[in-house]
């Protein structure tokens, strides 16, 4: 395009080649990079969601199959231990699991580990289950 | 000055070992301390001094971080870093084992009984604080797990005349739960430490708190209406206390019937000090009244006072001792 203007205008393609070339490099590259940030994203975003997920759905799962163990039971204790069940369940029944950008995503998956830990407290079952709570590691005073 | 804080007692009560916390029985007649070498002791009076009346051995696998009495003085919970609190029941002259608390993941840190007897506060380094009910068949079960912390629970208080629960951590701040339809919420997270927070602890009223921080300051916390307030209540730092400690503060005590007010520090002083009751309770003054430099000869790791008898402080340190002080002002000297 630039030929056809005249002989000034070809020493102009010359001179700013290296800057076209550098421009076109950018847009190509950003194109990639995009490309390569959503993939990986992508990948990031499904591998965190599955395991928020399995670790909700394992805390749902136990709460109904203790809610079922449970329920026959009249005396006080297993009451108690109940209505702990019932506000476990309630909680994974409440988390937004449909909502990854949910601003309170943190903070109930906070309250729910904490119910749940309570719940097993109360329950007595060792809260062992380390592939789908993370634990603290380390050493302190 | 310097008759203000005299030597009742020197006790090598953890020998070889450090000890960490001492707690007076609420009648004033025993003092339990623990400490690294895993044991819990009690101590008592006869004639002019204090004896060691029984050792709690065989409760804990690692170091015993804290102890505590219920109201009642008939129970004795005893938190420690393998990660289980030990509850005793006092039977005759002697304590038994009467339960074992689980479900923090590793350390904890604090145990403290609220005024009522039926429920008691644990705090760990997995950063939770939990709250466990007692029934009449002193069956304990634990009613909340709260995560307000981001870091290491350092101390655990009850408020003394309602059901409000004081936290401290490592990540500067104390947070305030209170029950809340049937759930225990924090209400309150009170900034203000720029380092770790050791511990607190509420005057007699329960209107104000003190606490102290690994910042060397002590500060004086205040109970006011919230400004956007529903009922929720406020603290608000009214005074804080800095120049005083050249280390780390690791310990404060209210004293209930004098009103004055000790720490425990890491550059192994004891100092007491008394609020003038001049100031405006908006900005109260405290002044040093009394400083024992050398306390211990290694980090003074708490205080106590007795709650009977006026001015009897007690207060441990690293290098296994405990040491009885009286604290008496100078106008009475």
């Amino acid at each position: 395009m630039a030929g056809q203007q005249g002989a000034e205008d070809l020493f102009d393609s010359i001179l700013f080649a290296d800057e076209r070339f550098r421009g076109e490099g950018y847009q190509e590259g950003f194109q990639r990079g995009t490309q390569r940030g959503l993939h990986n994203g992508w990948r990031h975003g499904a591998s965190h969601g599955a395991k928020l997920s399995s670790e909700i759905s394992f805390y749902y799962g136990f709460a109904i199959s203790w809610k079922c163990l449970l329920e026959r039971q009249s005396d006080d204790r297993s009451r108690k231990r109940l209505k702990a069940l019932e506000a476990l369940l309630n909680l994974t029944q409440k988390f937004p699991l449909d909502d990854p950008q949910s601003v309170k995503l943190q903070e109930d998956t906070e309250k729910l580990r904490a119910k749940f830990r309570q719940v097993c407290s109360m329950l007595n079952v060792p809260t062992d289950f380390k592939d789908y709570i993370r634990t603290a590691e380390g050493t302190s005073f | 000055m310097k008759e203000a804080l005299s030597l009742v007692q020197r006790i090598s009560a953890h020998p070889d070992s450090c000890c960490w916390f001492v707690s007076w029985s609420p009648n004033g007649a025993l003092l339990a301390s623990c400490g690294g070498d895993k044991a819990v002791r009690i101590w008592g009076r006869e004639g002019d001094s204090w004896i060691c009346k029984t050792v709690l051995q065989d409760g804990h696998q690692r170091t015993v971080r804290k102890v505590a009495w219920s109201p009642c003085g008939n129970y004795l919970a005893s938190a420690s870093f393998d990660a289980t609190t030990c509850i005793w029941k006092k039977k005759n002259d002697d304590f038994e084992s009467l339960t074992v608390l689980e479900g923090h993941e590793n350390e904890v840190k604090c145990v403290a009984w609220a005024p009522s007897g039926n429920l008691l506060a644990t705090c760990s380094r997995d950063k939770s604080v939990w709250v466990w009910e007692v029934d009449e068949d002193e069956e304990y079960e634990c009613v909340t797990v709260l995560n307000a912390h981001t870091q290491d629970v350092k101390h655990v208080a009850w408020h003394p005349k309602k059901e409000l629960l004081a936290s401290a951590s490592y990540d500067n701040n104390i947070c305030i739960y209170k029950e809340e339809d049937d759930d225990w919420e924090c209400q309150a997270t009170l900034q203000g430490h720029t380092s770790t927070v050791w511990s607190l602890c509420f005057d007699a009223s329960g209107e104000r708190m003190a606490s102290c921080s690994d910042d060397r300051t002590v500060k004086i916390w205040k109970e006011c209406p919230s400004e956007n307030g529903q009922g929720n209540l406020s603290w608000k730092c009214v005074c804080t206390l800095s120049g005083y400690h050249g280390r780390t503060v690791y310990d404060v005590a209210w004293c209930e019937l004098t009103g004055a007010l000790a720490t425990a520090c890491g550059d192994d002083a004891v100092r007491v000090f008394k609020e003038d009751v001049t100031a405006s309770p908006d900005e109260p003054v405290f002044s040093l009244v009394a400083q024992e430099t050398k306390a211990h000869s290694e980090d003074a790791n708490c205080v106590s006072w007795n709650p009977k008898e006026a001015g009897l402080l007690a207060s441990c340190s690293d290098n296994g001792e405990i040491v009885i002080w009286r604290f008496k002002e100078e106008e009475l000297d």
